[in-house]
């Protein structure tokens, strides 16, 4: 085994999937439907189900190629950061961008993005780097996410980060060990920020002082202060996209649902990546404005909403077009997942001090942060899931992660049965991995979805509409 | 109780000691993780039961609540639970030892009402604030013994409790002498036996025990080993596992194993105030791959007992699904083969009997590439 190893000279993931991102930066701004069927021609058939997932319906057309022109332009940012000296750190996508955007010196690159881009755009998607980590000997039992997102730094040449972060000691073990496993081995410096599992005031009061360590290490590693100016322009455009957030979640209650399903991959890569910067604003703004127009206009893709669904823990991101774009065509919305479920605190921008106990508040109760490292992660994960799938109107929630998620497999059964008591709202189980498709392919996933749908969730609502109906009803629909 | 009997293949959960520990009305405090300080429930007048399966490897009902991605020990355990084997408990001490034990703790409590459940929250660095901090949340569980069992944990409970464990470690250390000559008096399987016993009694009694049998051992001249052999890996309790291996002709002559040495390889200063010590002794010496940024003191303490106790080789074993170890064994055998010492990592399923088919035909290969050979 010997460390950094080549697989073959300019194979990195990265590198590769910017290629590509490139291509799609000179699309012209109003693809047609003629442009999109030609480009998914052109493409190798892995990348068809990216370019339809994004592209296929119109309502989403013009903003995904926005927001994906916008997000090659802060990846050749990373890039160009380092190349001017500044310090590239990968950090997990449970944690918020905003504490690196904040320093001068330091650019954020979250792992899980870069692993979710090279799966969606690399010929061969993420499996050539799952691989690849195979080989050194490491467990299958891990994160796909997180393992194909650090192993091209094992195989270079490429982008390298000059350090890693990671939050995850003790809430997530796949998460925490292949990325302390990735700095022990490339011996590249770790931060690690720990949440006590502890959710009184004293967890809180702990953890406050853990961030403020961690800042503090931030700094005299990368030789920049976080200066309070900096750190308040970023909070305030992170607080922007707030606002707009909380439009998008109550704009999610309409019926049918006029977001499209595809947003919340988009929200996703928004909050992991882009939040404090004037590129979240203004994508969460067109977000926005197309899902109030699709709502002013009744728009919706199918005939009817045929069902509503909350994910109770994350998306399959391997195929936009089989996961996001298929359900959203038989009718079937996504209300969003563990990952869209935010708190964000009341923020005081008066001092660095008041500003910093609001970001370490936001940190704490991120999402998957918040009930992975829950004192009790099955009644955290339970209350908060239970909460959104309520307050959103769901008719059912699908389970769907990946192998590597001990923590809420290991209580899953719980949480169906819990979900079933408290709000009546059946839960599918599936197995699979978000990025690996060889786990659980997407049509056994549509599939399972769509009996699910027929069988449970569908008859489920027209039992409620005669029981609405009443004696006279049940009448008429026996009559009829 | 005869160290014959103590050696004798444990099969029940609910053993004799801690039946007639309960049938003189004592009470009883399971714990799974070794960074528990046994020495608080002692002192609380409590008897500390390390939480394990002993080779039932039934899951059928665990199975129905975790998921087959969960590790099969934790697995195991639960189903010990469910099936009522673990009534006898009084109490529960939970840690955040690992995904899978949380889980497995965190349906214990759905399905189990027990007289005290405490959630000792270990922090995953040895720094000044997180020692603090494990220091306080020793004062609670303490505090929470007291008042579910009316008991009074005086300091000096403590220290005489402290004294006790102290002097099994010390035992321990040399009955693993014992196992580290040329000709091992000992072999691996009957020191896990040993503290499999051991982590469901008193300290004066595993002590006793300890001694009754080093003393039954001193003088006798033991085999030449084909291969000495060290065990690296998480908890298990699988003696059958030991005996296989020793049974090829090798001797697990040393180990890094959660119920083994590294349950031993601390030692509780005699100044100061009793919780402090315990919270500085035990949060510094987990060495266990949950702990962050100390990979580098896991691997000093793994190549000193290797190159102590003369190893030819090092089986790292670990149960399917566990990240921490998996992680860590790749690292673990890249640094000991850069000294010179084969390893062999290990993934099994817990104490499957078809594992042992499988395992014991790539121990053998292991012991050939060694020069180890019967």
């Amino acid at each position: 085994m010997e460390k950094g190893f080549v697989m073959r000279e300019g194979e990195n993931g990265f590198e590769r999937a910017m290629g590509i991102l490139e291509m799609i930066y000179k699309l012209p701004d109003n693809l047609s439907e003629e442009d999109v069927e030609a480009m998914k021609n052109f493409v190798f058939p892995e990348l068809q189900h990216t370019v339809i997932g994004l592209l296929e319906l119109p309502a989403d057309r013009e903003l995904e190629l926005f927001f994906f022109r916008l997000l090659l332009g802060v990846f050749k940012e990373a890039q160009r950061a380092q190349e001017e000296g500044k310090k590239l750190v990968f950090i997990p996508f449970t944690f918020p961008p905003e504490i690196f955007y904040a320093f001068d010196n330091i650019f954020p690159l979250c792992t899980e993005i870069v692993g979710g881009l090279i799966t969606n755009i690399c010929y061969g998607q993420g499996e050539r780097f799952w691989d690849f980590a195979m080989g050194l000997g490491l467990p299958d039992s891990l994160c796909s996410a997180n393992t194909i997102g650090t192993m091209p730094l094992f195989m270079g040449p490429g982008i390298r980060p000059d350090a890693i972060v990671y939050n995850s000691a003790g809430s997530c073990n796949p998460n925490a060990k292949i990325h302390a496993f990735a700095s022990d081995y490339l011996g590249i410096p770790q931060f690690v920020l720990e949440k006590p599992v502890d959710e009184s005031a004293r967890g809180r009061e702990l953890y406050r002082g853990y961030m403020k360590r961690f800042i503090r290490e931030l700094e005299e590693w990368s030789g920049s202060e976080m200066r309070e100016e900096r750190l308040r322009e970023v909070l305030e455009k992170s607080y922007q996209a707030v606002r707009l957030y909380h439009e998008y979640w109550e704009l999610k209650k309409a019926r049918p649902c006029p977001v499209p399903n595809i947003f919340s991959m988009t929200l996703l890569v928004l909050r992991s990546q882009l939040w404090g910067r004037q590129e979240a604003v203004d994508v969460l703004q067109k977000m926005v404005d197309i899902s109030k127009e699709r709502l002013r206009k009744g728009e919706y893709t199918a005939g009817e909403e045929l069902a509503r669904i909350y994910i109770t823990y994350i998306y399959w991101l391997f195929d936009f077009s089989g996961y996001f774009t298929w359900l959203e065509k038989q009718g079937i919305s996504i209300l969003g997942d563990i990952l869209a479920i935010h708190f964000f605190p009341e923020m005081d921008f008066s001092t660095k001090e008041s500003m910093l106990e609001g970001l370490a508040d936001i940190a704490f109760d991120y999402p998957m942060t918040r009930q992975m490292g829950g004192e009790s992660i099955s009644l955290r994960w339970l209350d908060d899931v239970a909460w959104a799938a309520q307050d959103l109107g769901a008719d059912a929630c699908v389970f769907g992660g990946v192998h590597a998620c001990k923590h809420t497999l290991g209580t899953a059964a719980f949480f169906r049965r819990e979900m079933m008591k408290r709000l009546g709202l059946p839960t599918l189980m599936l197995t699979g991995d978000v990025f690996d498709k060889r786990h659980t392919p997407m049509e056994i996933f549509q599939e399972e979805v769509k009996t699910f749908v027929e069988q449970v969730v569908a008859r489920k609502r027209a039992q409620a509409r005669r029981k609405k109906a009443g004696p006279s009803g049940d009448a008429a629909a026996e009559s009829g | 109780m005869d160290t014959a009997t103590a050696l004798g293949r444990e099969t029940e959960i609910y053993n004799d000691y801690v039946k007639e520990w309960k049938a003189a009305g004592g009470k009883v405090v399971g714990y799974s993780c070794v960074a528990t300080p046994v020495e608080i429930v002692e002192a609380a007048g409590l008897l500390p039961y390390r939480i394990k399966a002993l080779g039932n490897a039934e899951t059928e009902l665990a199975d129905g609540e975790m998921s087959l991605f969960n590790c099969s020990f934790c697995r195991a355990c639960l189903q010990l639970c469910l099936d009522g084997t673990y009534d006898f408990l009084d109490g529960l001490i939970e840690t955040n030892g690992c995904d899978h034990l949380r889980a497995m703790f965190e349906n214990w409590q759905h399905r189990k009402k027990l007289d005290a459940f405490y959630y000792l929250k270990v922090p995953h660095f040895f720094r000044d604030d997180s020692l603090a901090y494990f220091e306080e949340q020793l004062g609670e569980l303490k505090g929470l013994l007291e008042e579910k069992f009316s008991s009074r944990v005086t300091d000096e409970a403590l220290d005489e409790a402290i004294r006790g464990w102290e002097t099994v470690r010390e035992r321990w250390r040399d009955l693993s002498a014992l196992r580290e000559q040329d000709r091992p008096a000992v072999s691996g399987s009957e020191a896990l036996a040993l503290e499999v016993k051991g982590s469901s009694m008193l300290s004066r009694d595993f002590a006793a025990l300890l001694q009754r049998f080093m003393e039954e051992r001193k003088g006798a001249p033991g085999a030449r080993p084909a291969a000495r052999l060290m065990l690296c890996g998480p908890a298990s309790d699988e003696v059958e596992w030991f005996e296989e291996i020793e049974r090829l002709g090798a001797v697990v002559v040393a180990d890094a194993l959660c119920f083994g040495a590294r349950a031993f390889s601390r030692s509780v200063p005699e100044e100061g105030p009793p919780l402090r010590r315990l919270a500085e002794t035990y949060l510094s010496s987990i060495f266990c791959p949950r702990m962050y940024k100390e990979y580098p003191r896991r691997r000093e303490l793994i190549l000193e007992t290797a190159r102590r106790a003369r190893v030819d080789g090092v089986i790292y074993l670990y149960n399917k699904f566990c990240d921490l170890h998996g992680v860590d064994s790749v690292l673990v055998r890249r640094d000991l083969e850069e000294a010179g010492i084969p390893v062999l990592v290990l993934e099994k399923e817990y104490s499957a009997r078809a594992d042992i088919g499988r395992v014991k035909t790539r121990v053998q290969a292991f012991m050939e590439r060694i020069g180890g050979a019967a």
